[in-house]
């Protein structure tokens, strides 16, 4: 064990990546064994596209835990934002383009909405997100006058936006994805934003002490977040056709466990968009899994939420020992 | 010479400034639409109460400590079907599915306890999973079907005589009795019991609670197993007055219960909070949620409402304690 | 007076780095009011807290009642009759007072807590003290005065036989003092004993009948209170020879200009008219004892706590300053005595956390260039030789006194001229300490001015210009360095202005 911790590429990459990684392949061949009809392209297209939306969700609740906060309306606002710009897009007429930039910008309205409240009102995170989440699913419900929306399918003239999502049998989605999350890890640990919001997790005093504005960085962090929300959003209305107001909650617990398992500690200050990344696919395929297996979307919900249980636990376990 | 405490009478300026916007609210509505004066309106906003009051006097116990329980909503759901797929499909006798609901509640408030103050989980993320868990549970155990528990007029419906019952024409919302005997009972646990005592001493400073040879882990779990128990019977109140209890609802239900107990006076930071006052405030949110309607809002406007109020009471909350320091 | 009732004898303890007793002896007798007296880290909390079983002594025994005992820990302690009323009081602020006089121990009637009998039990236990309290009344709602004497009676309610109180009249009104005494006194009466922690000479020679004496660890003497004088005490709390000379004169040019002004400065109990001047290239010492409000100067000045008066001006200008970042931004950096909470950021890096406070200097376009980062950091700890493998290393690996450095790098690395230094020494070891002097010295030969709290006298002698001293909120005094003497420096420090 120890040798393998020692090897140069495994300290470069990280040990608890390297871990998940052999968990991730261990998993699919596992499954592959399980149930014959699992192996092949369509199945892993599949778990790829509920990776994409979910992976969303998760890289922009990364940066809400980097804070030490916590952000479970993320679901239900993928929602509202999907509903209400598909609304737009079916019931107004607006065209895709506008419907989906719509689509972002309700993310980013309840982005600022929570991190205003988190920031400069000191409310506890896991009220505003209890608010939020039904604000969104109020707000989703009213705009659509609780009816569902149909996103144009891929061969209409407006279904070109389902080409984010894959074309042919080429995974775009997944292109999009790693350089999105390439983009959130070089802001994380390359920009001055990522450093603040890091920092302020880790110790959120001495950060002020040093004469740094504390309270915006951390709205910043929900802000980002709000916005990887919106655009998750697209990318679930790309993979899938209906979208259905008062559902969403599911993801919040998946996208959680997809963070905290790639090693992101819910104490803040310590984050990994590459282990997120990774936890998503485990995830996904999990999901995916699971249903192929023939077992119901009820084992989903009851295993995502053991596996929380467990990463979290771990992560407990192990800052008090480094205590 | 008003010998009375300050945080005390303040407190109960909050339960009574509470108690007058439900009675503004009612008259409010009443005002605007005739159709919401009528008795039956008031039958409606009854029955749809009983469950989310007894999910908040269960919850209050939780928030007391500091933490939150946000399995409530679809931990109800759980037990329902849990009990009523036994009564519907395996010929039990109702009161011991509705046994069954209670123990089944008692036993993941048992668990929420062990995650929160065993392995100290921040409360509401072991509540979150636990919400997931007893979703698919929930679901699991009615085989994703919708359940009846047993209709009115049918063998094993006496127990909706227990919310409510008719004689001769007119029916009577004697559910609300027992609401106000659960309140008063719960109310003496809370202020003055050994339970209750240790709950607030925990909210108030977990630290000087330990060093006063508290058994703060035992209590501190117990809070959970009452949260839970109270959705056990919220559950029995949910099956009495809906038809069918579906898979998969639930979500949202604690929001109505938490933010009734924190308009009620319970601080999110913990150490405060009454039944009564929990009671109050989970009318404040029946009385949108019904009136709504009648004055032309969708009913979905009440969720966002919802949420406005619970962020608007944590904000008093917050401004009172800034006021305080000063 | 007369029979002893507990004997301390011989107690050694030892933390990582620090001697903290030394083969202390104490011994209280009944009916005696006995006061324990000492700098900051003189041993006295230290030698309670292994009293009371909250340490765990290293060696020597205590005798209690006759027999040796061990204490593991409060509640034994408690059980036993041997009570503390902390400084920070251990409450509950949402119970009432009869309900946290009586918690864990409930008068019961079947299931439900007599309530009625408590507020009964309690008011008799007021009355034998002459407190004037209502039971019912909720803790946080009383004065943190009336907050003491609750705890008071919960202890006595325990059946103490020993009650040490530790600086129990730092938080109380004239009026609140005089109660204090009088309950004192008739617990002197009840045949109790006494330890009296405080620094107050006044309350000592009033209310004590003897005093014992502690200096860096050890015990120095005990004296019978009505024959000795203040001075005495003070001569015995500083006694020490001190192995490396004070700063004979000020370095400081007598043209040199005012680089930072306060005005009647006022934040709380803490701060109160507070005013004073710092010149270019100066070391201003702050001296006092725990509790004097040296912090919440620095702080209040810094913007990191409001302030509800007082002006500040930088460089003859007035300036505004209401949140850390103000401060920064006139040049003023703050090096927080609590390094760990309030200094660094654990989980970051020794590059990281040397441009914390600087950071928009090292952006290149939208990136951090970290090249530049490690580069300064380098150059910080080759001249602050401060001991890192890299500036890659967590900062949280690194032993205090390189900690301490990382900070201070911090505020080098921003330029500031101003720079307040809270406790710089505080847990660090000889060889560090005198690094960071000879820091301190360089930056003010460079023209940097440095305020320097501190509790440790040999460090203000050693170090300041001029010193300034505070007690209990207010300054009490001034003094250059050519005429201070520790003996006039505690003098100020326990003096109180009404």
């Amino acid at each position: 064990m120890e040798k393998i911790k020692q090897n140069p590429l495994v300290k470069k990459v990280g040990f608890n990546r390297v871990v998940l990684c052999c968990v991730l392949i261990l998993m699919y061949v596992l499954f592959c064994i399980a149930s014959p009809n699992f192996v092949g392209l369509p199945r892993i297209l599949s778990a790829l596209n509920y990776a994409y939306f979910l992976g969303f969700l998760s890289l922009g609740v990364t940066f809400v835990i980097a804070t030490g906060g916590i952000d479970f309306s993320i679901g239900p606002v993928m929602f509202c934002s999907a509903l209400v710009s598909g609304y737009c897009l079916t019931s107004y007429g607006m065209p895709v383009g506008v419907s989906l930039i719509i689509s972002i910008a309700v993310g980013l309205l309840f982005g600022i909405f929570n991190g205003y409240l988190v920031a400069y009102w000191s409310v506890p995170p896991f009220i505003v997100s209890m608010a939020s989440m039904n604000i969104a699913k109020g707000v989703a419900s009213v705009f659509t006058k609780t009816q569902s929306v149909s996103w144009p399918q891929g061969a209409s003239d407006q279904g070109w936006f389902r080409k984010l999502v894959k074309i042919g049998n080429i995974p775009v989605g997944l292109f999009i994805f790693i350089a999105v999350a390439i983009i959130c890890a070089m802001i994380l640990n390359k920009t001055k934003a990522g450093r603040y919001i890091l920092s302020l997790g880790s110790n959120k005093e001495a950060v002020r002490l040093s004469g740094v504005d504390v309270k915006k960085w951390e709205m910043l962090a929900y802000v980002i977040c709000g916005i990887l929300v919106g655009i998750a959003a697209i990318f679930f209305v790309g993979a899938y056709t209906t979208v259905q107001p008062g559902y969403g909650d599911q993801y919040n617990n998946e996208a959680i466990a997809g963070c905290v398992m790639g090693g992101t500690s819910m104490a803040g200050g310590l984050a990994s968009i590459a282990g997120t990344v990774i936890g998503v696919f485990i995830i996904a395929l999990l999901q995916e899994g699971i249903l192929a297996l023939g077992f119901t979307k009820d084992y989903q919900l009851i295993i995502t939420g053991i596996i929380v249980i467990v990463a979290v636990y771990a992560d407990v376990v192990a800052r008090r020992r480094k205590n | 010479m008003n010998k009375k405490n300050n945080v005390l009478s303040k407190f109960n300026n909050q339960k009574f400034i509470v108690l007058l916007v439900v009675i503004a609210l009612f008259i409010f509505f009443s005002i605007m639409s005739p159709n919401f004066r009528k008795y039956t309106t008031v039958l409606s906003i009854l029955d749809y109460s009983y469950y989310i009051i007894l999910m908040a006097i269960g919850v209050t116990f939780p928030l007391i400590t500091g933490g939150v329980d946000l399995s409530i909503g679809t931990g109800l759901i759980c037990y329902s079907l849990a009990g009523g797929y036994l009564i519907v499909h395996c010929g039990w006798p109702t009161w011991a599915g509705m046994l069954v609901s209670v123990l089944f509640g008692v036993l993941i408030g048992l668990l929420n306890g062990c995650l929160v103050s065993l392995m100290n989980l921040p409360p509401f993320l072991a509540t979150l999973c636990t919400c997931m868990i007893t979703r698919g549970l929930g679901s699991l155990c009615s085989k994703g079907f919708g359940i009846p528990w047993p209709t009115a007029g049918t063998e094993g419906s006496w127990f909706r005589n227990i919310f409510k019952i008719t004689v001769g024409e007119t029916k009577y919302p004697i559910g609300f009795i027992w609401m106000i005997l659960l309140v008063i009972v719960m109310g003496f646990v809370l202020n003055h019991t050994k339970i209750g005592r240790y709950t607030i001493a925990i909210g108030s400073n977990k630290e000087a609670a330990m060093l006063s040879g508290i058994n703060v882990k035992f209590y501190h779990t117990m809070a959970y197993v009452i949260s839970g128990f109270f959705a056990g019977l919220a559950a029995i109140a949910y099956s009495a007055v809906f038809a069918t209890v579906q898979p998969g609802s639930g979500a949202g239900f604690e929001l109505e219960a938490i933010g009734g107990a924190i308009i009620g006076g319970v601080s999110a930071s913990g150490g405060v909070g009454s039944i009564s006052g929990s009671l109050i405030g989970v009318f404040v949110i029946c009385l949108l949620k019904t009136g709504l309607p009648y004055i032309g809002l969708q009913a979905n406007w009440q969720q966002i409402i919802t949420g406005l109020v619970l962020i608007g009471a944590v904000l008093v909350d917050i401004l009172k304690k800034k006021k305080a320091v000063k | 007076m007369g029979e002893v009732i507990l004997t301390m004898k011989d107690i050694d303890k030892s933390f990582p780095g620090v001697h903290a007793l030394d083969h202390v002896s104490f011994e209280v007798q009944k009916g005696e009011v006995h006061a324990l007296m000492g700098e900051n880290g003189a041993g006295k909390s230290t030698l309670m807290k292994v009293l009371t079983g909250i340490y765990t002594k290293d060696s020597g025994s205590i005798i209690f009642e006759g027999k040796e005992v061990e204490f593991h820990n409060a509640r034994e302690a408690q059980d036993a009759g041997v009570v503390i009323v902390h400084q920070e009081l251990n409450m509950l602020g949402h119970l009432t007072v009869a309900q946290n006089i009586f918690i864990g121990r409930e008068f019961k009637k079947g299931i439900k807590i007599d309530d009625k009998k408590m507020n009964e039990e309690a008011k008799k236990l007021f009355d034998k003290l002459n407190i004037d309290i209502d039971p019912t009344e909720t803790m946080s709602n009383l004065t943190v005065g009336k907050q003491q004497m609750c705890e008071i009676a919960k202890a006595i309610s325990h059946d103490a036989k020993v009650i040490v109180f530790d600086e129990p009249s730092a938080a109380l009104t004239e009026a609140e003092i005089q109660e204090l005494f009088k309950i004192i006194n008739d617990l002197r009466k009840q045949n109790l004993g006494i330890v009296y922690i405080s620094h107050r000479m006044d309350e000592i020679k009033v209310i004590t009948d003897r005093v014992t004496v502690m200096r860096d660890g050890t015990y120095v003497g005990t004296l019978i209170t009505k024959d000795c004088t203040k001075d005495d005490i003070i001569n015995m709390m500083v006694g020490r020879v001190i192995y490396e000379d004070p700063k004979s004169k000020s370095m400081v040019a007598p043209d040199a200009p005012v680089v930072l002004k306060v005005e009647h400065l006022n934040a709380g109990k803490m701060v109160q008219d507070v005013s004073f001047e710092l010149r270019k290239g100066e070391i201003l010492g702050f001296s006092g004892l725990m509790g004097a409000g040296r912090t919440e100067t620095a702080r209040a000045i810094f913007g990191a706590d409001p302030k509800q008066s007082g002006k500040i001006y930088v460089n003859g200008k007035e300036v505004t300053i209401n949140s850390p970042e103000d401060a920064v931004k006139c040049g003023i950096g703050y090096l927080s005595e609590d390094r760990k909470r309030y200094g660094i950021v654990v989980q970051k890096t020794v590059a990281e956390n040397s441009t914390m406070a600087f950071l928009e200097n090292f952006v290149k376009g939208l990136f951090i260039d970290k090249k530049a980062e490690k580069d300064i950091a380098q150059k910080y700890v080759d001249s602050l030789a401060t001991k890192t493998p890299s500036v890659d290393q967590l900062v949280v690996n690194l032993s205090g006194g390189n900690q301490q450095k990382v900070v201070i790098a911090k505020w080098l690395v921003r330029d500031c001229d101003i720079l307040i230094f809270d406790e710089p020494t505080r847990g660090i070891d000889v060889g560090a300490k005198n690094e960071i002097y000879k820091l301190m010295n360089k930056l003010a030969e460079e023209g940097k001015s440095i305020i320097m709290i501190s509790s440790e006298m040999t460090e203000i002698l050693r170090m300041s210009d001029r010193i300034v001293v505070m007690c209990e909120g207010k300054k009490t005094g001034e003094i250059g360095i050519e005429e201070a003497k520790q003996e006039t420096i505690m003098n100020m420090a326990t003096r109180e202005i009404k």
